[in-house]
């Protein structure tokens, strides 16, 4: 390239502008390409906690983190928040406020600040049929999910939802609820809420 | 073929590919957080920065403090740790359990190592291996707790409890995240270095207070001028070197004041679900304020338990929550060895 | 499609000729923020070991002129240097002139506008406070102007080409051309005009810092480089669908990377970003042996190495490789923990920006400007000392600071050593980077220079001509001829 001269440069001697050869890529990179591919799918297994929003690294999984939580001489809304989280966020949400067409909410609900005695008793044996919370018109059906947790889970956990998310109630005790359970006996069969309302 | 349309889809939809990946979802999921109770306690996090802490985030974006300075504390693992605090009444039996769970610990020195307590018995065990030595020296009699402790390199030197997660900074704007760390991580400032006059003198001529520091002196925050008829309070007590000319004082504007508000008010070592930590139980940074009017239980007929204790409760709640809610949260407790430099 | 070897120097002039105002505006404004920004990156160079230097102005604390830098030099020098050589390659590789051309013009100019506000204001303390997107908004209207105006240009000059098979350079092109709007208008909508909450701010502020200082600057400088090697050495480029995977890949994977592992944001988010990142390695693969294959050792007719547009953009190419395996392996979580937060970030950022995309754009402005003016720069010997100043300043900006990254990412691991301790350990290597900024902005300097030589050995015969015969109009008696 001659830079002395103020001409303008010479053109080089080929006179169209290039083509580009046409061989195929090189199969050594497409398979890196497809090495990488598996390497990232099994990176992101491992560190990206599958999307959770609550998950950061170093925690691998809800599950790892939630084996890490406070617990035994915590108080009971640790515990019921460790509990809420595993059970009913999935449906409730965790901010309390519900899923549209799957569950109700909690905040401010009529059926979570009144009578502990209905409360406990939804998870116990669950709720089916029409029912109004906070003015709405739910329809769905409620698996009895608190029918497997102890006393004092379900107590926590009733607590949690009762004293979170701005609702200021009594906690449960456990004696509460075993009190409960006793009068329920073994009932397999839903609650409605003509059936719950009746209960004081 | 006109690959010009092509073009234009391919590299539209690549970059609405990373736009879903990277700006729709993450603000459906973080974008849209709330305050949320703290772990252990009704107490919400975080708490809205007051309004001159506010004002300094604005002077520590305008003057680029997030150049230097990053407020990213990263862990990179959590240990459980099995405490012994109380023996109980049942002494050989907590001996027993003490030496199974730590064999190299001879007879004697058990006795000793039981006098000073509450101390971890074992220490960067797994959640199944904790809980289980607990059990044993619960079953004992004793008092004995899982200590969750976050563990990390930016922990040991002593820039937070925890790592920062994003409800850290929800109510700040912009987030001040820095991306390098010429100088340390401020996440947790304020827990490490509460002392404003050290912040002030540390703007006005950083090496006074970090020898050898590489961050340059922020004197335009700061000014001079003629002392009236008293001195001023806020006026600087500066050495020899830096200070003014006699009938001179040295006062920090507003803008340092805001600065050093916001400084003092960073603190993230909160413990919440997505970031647990063990935090020693103590007494409220602040005393709780009078008990707000508590809501009445709704207008189905409360059982008589209900009736009684709703009174007491909804009190005692309201009151936490409205005396935590009135300035910044602490619950830390546990005094740690501060360094003297950040 | 082969024209004849008679037609094609005068097809080239005539198309060149309808480029040379907007490319002249567009890289003489470029070279002249280039330097600006390097004076000031100069001086927040020589603040990191002497913190006293210019200490007393509230407008030059670091905090202010770093953005300030990093701000001309991405708006001023990056945006403006990339859109002139994409122009020219458009209309080039299209067999046409440029579209309207006052429309680059006008839109250089506003874009200079939008810039020059910016950075006053950014120096005032308007910073936005987000990384690569600092300008604050009052400065964007006329950006948004600016670059509308020659984006439009652009499309309208692919839109008109004569040859409808696409070259490898003008799917890069092309596709940068609509990449920076998009991302551009996201990042203010979403930060700036109504903010989104809390450390989603930082999430887009990374995404867009992402795609700008990577992506993009790859498309562009890609598409120089693509032109600029088979050209240069005289040789086909080896080969097109190596290119054109590069391509594929970019825009797939590129726009994914940028969130640290070290952010406060759900584990999801960087691990996709490492993900992403990691993906990139097969671009960079391809490209580095594409332009190996057509112009490395042993290619090319001898004396190919002595032109200097190649030398520049040969070292570009290594450097894009350099800088994003430094990328990708800052992203991996082992090496990322190390590494984050430390000086490792900006100095694969550096490499990235001043190794790669200025590089090959230089060696673009001196291989286009001479075609397109008609004239060589006047200082052959300052245009070599520019290639040597610059070269020589890049390996000693980068190499140091990815030293004290790696150096202080490893004693920050221990707690045991404190951290006034660390810092003065990285010192000595940020001296070195002292210098390599010193000869960087000597370099910068050198071409500007070269650029207003240029210039004015161009306009300055006209315009005497013209002040000649109007002022010969005034003394010529009347009634005679001119």
């Amino acid at each position: 390239m001659n830079f002395s001269s103020s001409q303008p440069p010479p053109m080089p001697p080929e006179t169209a502008e290039l083509g580009a050869g046409n061989m195929p890529v090189p199969v050594w990179l497409m398979v890196l390409l497809f090495v990488l591919l598996y390497a990232g799918m099994v990176f992101f297994d491992r560190y990206s906690g599958w999307f959770d929003a609550e998950v950061y690294m170093p925690y691998a999984s809800l599950a790892d983190l939630q084996a890490f939580q406070p617990r035994g001489g915590g108080s009971s809304l640790e515990r019921g928040r460790a509990v809420y989280e595993n059970i009913c966020a999935l449906c409730h949400n965790s901010d309390g406020k519900g899923k549209p067409g799957q569950a109700p909410l909690f905040v401010a609900s009529e059926w979570v600040m009144g009578s502990p005695n209905r409360m406990i008793r939804i998870p116990l044996s669950g709720l089916s049929g029409s029912v109004q919370v906070d003015g709405t018109e739910w329809n769905l059906s409620m698996p009895a999910m608190g029918a497997s947790l102890s006393d004092d889970d379900l107590a926590d956990v009733l607590t949690y939802i009762r004293q979170s998310w701005g609702n200021k109630a009594t906690a449960i005790t456990p004696e509460q609820v075993k009190a409960v359970r006793a009068q329920v006996g073994a009932r397999s069969q839903p609650w409605t809420a003509e059936q719950l309302k009746a209960i004081p | 073929m006109n690959y010009g349309p092509l073009l234009f889809l391919a590299a539209f939809f690549a970059l609405a590919g990373s736009w879903f990946g990277f700006v729709l979802t993450p603000q459906a999921q973080v974008g849209r957080l709330q305050t949320t109770n703290m772990l252990g306690g009704a107490t919400l996090y975080p708490q809205a920065r007051p309004g001159l802490a506010r004002q300094g985030l604005e002077v520590y974006r305008a003057n680029g403090c997030a150049d230097c300075h990053s407020q990213q504390v990263r862990q990179s693992g959590t240990v459980c740790n099995a405490v012994l605090s109380e023996t109980g009444t049942n002494l050989p039996a907590v001996l027993a359990a003490l030496l199974k769970l730590k064999p190299a610990l001879s007879e004697p020195d058990a006795g000793q190592w039981l006098s000073t307590l509450p101390r971890p018995v074992l220490e960067g065990l797994k959640p199944a291996e904790a809980d289980a030595a607990v059990k044993v020296l619960n079953g004992a009699g004793a008092k004995a707790a899982v200590w969750i402790v976050p563990v990390g390199p930016d922990l040991a030197r002593g820039w937070g409890k925890r790592r920062n997660v994003a409800r850290d900074f929800i109510f700040d704007y912009p987030v001040a995240l820095g991306s390098q760390r010429i100088g340390p991580d401020l996440a947790n400032l304020s827990a490490r270095q509460p002392d404003a006059g050290w912040h002030l003198r540390h703007l006005y001529a950083p090496r006074l207070e970090v020898k050898d520091s590489a961050m340059p002196p922020y004197r335009f925050l700061f000014e001079k001028r003629k002392v009236e008829r008293s001195p001023s309070p806020d006026a600087m007590v500066l050495p020899p070197g830096l200070a003014p000319p006699p009938g001179h004082e040295i006062v920090p504007k507003p803008e340092a004041l805001a600065l050093v508000a916001y400084l003092l008010s960073l603190r993230a070592e909160a413990p919440l679900f997505e970031a647990p930590l063990s935090v020693a139980p103590g007494p409220p940074a602040i005393a709780p304020g009078p008990p707000a009017i508590a809501p009445g239980p709704p207008a189905i007929a409360p059982g008589a338990t209900a009736g009684a204790t709703a009174g007491a409760t909804a009190g005692a709640t309201a009151g936490a929550t409205a005396g935590a809610a009135a300035g910044t949260t602490s619950t830390n407790t546990a005094p740690t060895n501060a360094p003297a430099t950040p | 499609m082969n024209p004849t070897a008679s037609s094609e120097p005068a097809a080239a002039s005539a198309m060149d000729v309808s480029c040379r105002r907007p490319l002249l505006v567009l890289l003489l404004s470029a070279a002249a923020w280039l330097v600006i920004a390097s004076a000031f990156a100069l001086i927040c160079s020589i603040k990191f070991h002497s913190p006293d230097f210019l200490a007393g102005a509230a407008w030059l604390t670091y905090g202010r002129a770093h953005p300030a830098a990093s701000s001309a030099f991405l708006y001023g020098f990056c945006l403006q240097s990339g859109l002139g050589v994409s122009l020219w390659l458009l209309a080039r590789l299209g067999r046409t002139g440029l579209a309207h051309d006052w429309l680059a013009t006008a839109g250089a100019m506003f874009w200079n506008l939008g810039v020059t506000v910016g950075v006053f204001g950014v120096l005032a303390g308007d910073r936005t406070g987000f990384e690569a997107l600092e300008l604050p908004g009052y400065a964007t209207p006329m950006l948004f102007i600016g670059y509308a105006l020659t984006g439009i240009c652009g499309a309208l000059t692919f839109h008109q080409r004569q040859q409808q098979p696409l070259y490898v350079s003008q799917w890069f092109v092309f596709a940068a051309l609509f990449w920076f709007p998009w991302i551009y208008s996201t990042a203010q909508l979403l930060l700036v005009t109504f903010p989104v909450r809390g450390v989603m701010q930082s999430a887009i502020a990374w995404w867009y810092a992402d795609n700008l200082r990577v992506v993009w600057l790859w498309l562009a400088g890609l598409g120089a480089v693509f032109y600029l090697v088979p050209k240069l050495a005289r040789r086909e480029l080896q080969n097109r669908n190596l290119a054109l995977s590069a391509f594929w890949l970019i825009l797939l994977f590129g726009s994914w990377g940028g969130i640290p592992n070290s952010a406060p944001l759900p584990a999801w988010m960087p691990a996709l970003s490492t993900v992403g990142t990691v993906l990139t390695t097969v671009a960079l693969l391809a490209v580095s042996l594409s332009v190996w294959k057509t112009a490395g050792r042993g290619a090319g007719p001898p004396g190919a190495l002595e032109n200097l547009p190649l030398r520049f953009v040969r070292f570009g190419a290594l450097a894009f490789l350099v800088a994003g395996f430094m990328r990708v392996l800052g992203s991996i979580p082992p090496v990322s923990n190390v590494t984050d937060l430390t000086w490792f970030g900006p100095a694969t950022d550096q490499l990235n920006t001043y190794g790669f995309f200025a590089m090959v754009n230089f060696g673009a402005a001196y291989w286009i400007l001479p075609r397109v003016m008609g004239l060589d720069f006047p200082w052959a010997r300052l245009a070599r000392a520019h290639f040597w100043l610059a070269s020589l300043g890049v390996v000693l900006l980068a190499a140091p600071l990815a030293i004290a990254g790696v150096l202080e990412g490893l004693k920050l691991r221990s707690p045991d050593n404190a951290f006034m301790d660390v810092v003065k350990a990285t010192l000595p290597c940020l001296r070195l980077s002292t210098m390599g900024d010193l000869l960087m902005a000597l370099g910068h300097a050198a071409f500007l220079a070269n650029l207003a030589g240029l210039a004015a050995r161009f306009y300055l015969p006209r315009a005497a001509s013209l002040f000649s015969s109007l002022t010969l109009d005034l003394h010529k008696p009347a009634g005679a001829k001119p």
